[in-house]
């Protein structure tokens, strides 16, 4: 038996105009992150999480990305 | 050597791998818990827009077959890290899955002249120092119109398209006239074209709110997790 989900989405992704900007914008603005959990310890104690996002590209890089989008 | 991760789903058993991945990686399947990440090995991934291109097509392949969650792009990480994040936010994981099963994310890009704002004009009589400062405490934490404006907006919008918003992301209107706000709405994926229906009733009610639709989309907007920590110890 079809996907019920599948029939719809496809034919409704035919139809779509979807410019390369909001492709760009919403593999590279959103989605979920990987968030990093470390652990502070003193003395074999926990203290305390700290939660930190995984920034992969260098800021130069995404600089250099934003200001291409800009332009486009 | 790390993977490439694309997105996760719960609820298939297999997609069309065939789509090549970033750097024209070959992409897979790897299973951790109940949940299914599609990744591809990759030590590196330049930021160029092939590969963001790559990663759109192959979390759209998924898209095809059911709801996935995004990852953002550029999401590399060890197996081990993978693993770790995902048996470390299990429960936030699955809630988030059967909250996006079924749906679309659709994009709303509402525009309006500032005449015709939903409330009250700012306050021109301020000075330029005061002026200044009210433009930096907007582009922090939005000033009173704009979160004004937002909250209208959103009313206005969950009013008139009602049970076919599942669930709803507003961005603050810009500044600048004319004033635009993006709004991201969660729908089913059966009731996309009613939402594409009642969006056009709506352009001819309110003939000076310009809308625009795109869509649908894999739900990049909804797939972010409120993390077992805050979810836990109420600390975000």
């Amino acid at each position: 038996m079809p996907d019920f989900d599948q029939i719809i989405v496809s034919e409704e992704w035919e139809n779509t105009d979807v410019s390369l900007l909001e492709t760009l914008d919403h593999v590279l603005n959103r989605g979920l992150v990987i968030a990093g959990e470390i652990t502070i310890s003193v003395a074999d104690i926990d203290l305390i999480f700290i939660s930190l996002n995984v920034l992969v590209s260098s800021v130069e890089t995404a600089h250099e990305m934003l200001r291409k989008r800009e332009t486009e | 050597m790390k993977l490439y991760a694309y997105c996760l789903y719960a609820d298939l058993d297999a997609f069309d791998n065939s789509v090549p991945g970033v750097s024209k990686a070959a992409v897979r399947v790897l299973k951790i818990e109940d949940i299914s990440v599609v990744v591809s090995d990759c030590e590196a991934v330049p930021v160029t827009q092939e590969n963001m291109l790559a990663h759109a097509t192959v979390v759209r392949a998924v898209f095809t077959r059911t709801t996935p969650v995004p990852f953002r792009f550029g999401t590399l990480a060890t197996e081990q890290q993978l693993r770790s994040f995902i048996t470390t936010n299990k429960r936030a994981l699955a809630n988030k899955l059967a909250h996006l099963r079924g749906c679309v994310e659709m994009d709303l890009k509402t525009t309006w002249q500032s005449s015709n704002s939903f409330t009250t004009k700012p306050n021109s009589a301020a000075g330029p120092g005061t002026a200044f400062l009210l433009e930096k405490r907007r582009e922090l934490v939005g000033n009173d119109q704009a979160l004004a404006e937002r909250d209208e907006l959103s009313t206005f919008l969950r009013t008139a398209l009602g049970s076919l918003i599942k669930d709803e992301k507003i961005g603050l209107p810009t500044s600048e006239k004319p004033t635009i706000t993006k709004v991201y709405h969660l729908v089913e994926s059966a009731k996309i074209k009613e939402y594409r229906a009642r969006v056009e009733d709506l352009r001819a009610q309110r003939p000076e709110l310009q809308l625009e639709v795109s869509g649908p989309w894999p739900p990049y907007s909804f797939a972010n997790i409120e993390l077992e920590f805050g979810s836990q110890f109420g600390v975000s």
